[in-house]
């Protein structure tokens, strides 16, 4: 999902910039308040760990393939899409500049697909959904409609761009991003499960619980 | 930092690591959704630019092939560990 440069006019990227830039601006006052030193490093590891997972590509069907992306599986991690906003504005910014994957020029389009929609759909959808069916499926389906989203937006901002139609796009992005979506709802319940079994106290809806119990 | 914070970091860098040895051997090479929804519409290969020469263009160091792959991937993987850390500590909260 990562747009290279070119793809987008450059007024239209000052437009998605001057997005970011008040993206950031909200995301550094979410961390002020919120980013307390126990979960730094919790944030570096999975900044590090989204770039790795993104170069693993797998084989979808019609010739395509795709990777996970993360921006729902931080946002709920952290209970807020802010965190999701500073993780993917430093991965991006470095597969932009040093690998090429994804324009420089069109940083805030990337950062707005997949850590604002990506990470408040899923967010969103995961608290919607919680007390219901659970952290687990709530989970996978907010992930899951993260990717369809974003993958839709995407699909807008091509056609605004005039790089390729809406009748093309929108169906070419949901048809793929919905098997894509499979591979993101999986890999984001797993990481949430072994967060969950191994380190429960860095999760947000826990936190209650266990301040609760001491 | 305590021990566990520690143990966080040293599983997840294991981990990255393992994905980034395997990637560069069993990764689909084939178009990602947006690559091929770009060759469905028939949209040219040259409109995709690169405004900024990359060093490592396409997560590839092509003297050392595959080797390299796996190399410049674990770059990447420091890189964002240490600027993710980075960016935190000047952001964080202040009390």
């Amino acid at each position: 999902m990562h747009i290279p440069d070119g793809f987008i006019p450059f007024w239209q990227c000052i437009i998605y910039y001057i997005i970011l830039i008040v993206a950031l601006y909200f995301a550094s006052k979410w961390a002020r308040e919120n980013l307390d030193e126990k979960r730094i490093p919790l944030l570096a590891v999975l900044a590090a760990g989204i770039f790795a997972i993104m170069s693993m590509n797998i084989p979808i069907p019609f010739g395509t393939s795709g990777h996970m992306v993360g921006g729902a599986l931080v946002a709920i991690i952290f209970c807020a899409p802010e965190a999701a906003i500073l993780v993917f504005t430093v991965v991006l910014l470095i597969q932009a500049l040093v690998f090429g994957d994804g324009g420089i020029t069109v940083l805030g389009a990337n950062v707005l697909n997949m850590a604002i929609i990506g990470g408040c759909t899923g967010l969103y959808t995961f608290k919607a959904l919680k007390d219901k069916i659970g952290i687990y499926a709530s989970a996978g389906i907010g992930a899951w409609l993260a990717t369809v989203l974003a993958a839709l937006a995407c699909a807008l901002e091509m056609a605004a761009a005039g790089t390729f139609p809406l009748s093309v796009g929108v169906p070419s992005m949901v048809l793929y991003h919905v098997f894509i979506g499979i591979i993101e709802a999986v890999l984001t319940v797993i990481v949430i499960m072994a967060l969950n079994k191994f380190r429960p106290d860095l999760l947000v809806w826990n936190k209650n619980k266990i301040e609760g119990g001491e | 930092m305590d021990n566990r914070d520690k143990t966080l970091i040293i599983v997840a860098i294991v981990i990255c690591v393992i994905i980034c040895c395997l990637a560069p051997f069993i990764a689909s090479g084939n178009p990602d959704g947006l690559e091929k929804s770009a060759e469905d519409a028939n949209v040219s290969e040259e409109k995709a630019t690169v405004a900024v020469e990359p060093p490592f263009p396409d997560y590839t160091f092509e003297p050392l092939e595959s080797l390299g792959e796996v190399g410049v991937l674990i770059l990447g993987v420091l890189l964002t560990l240490i600027c993710g850390w980075g960016v935190a500590e000047i952001v964080k909260r202040r009390s």
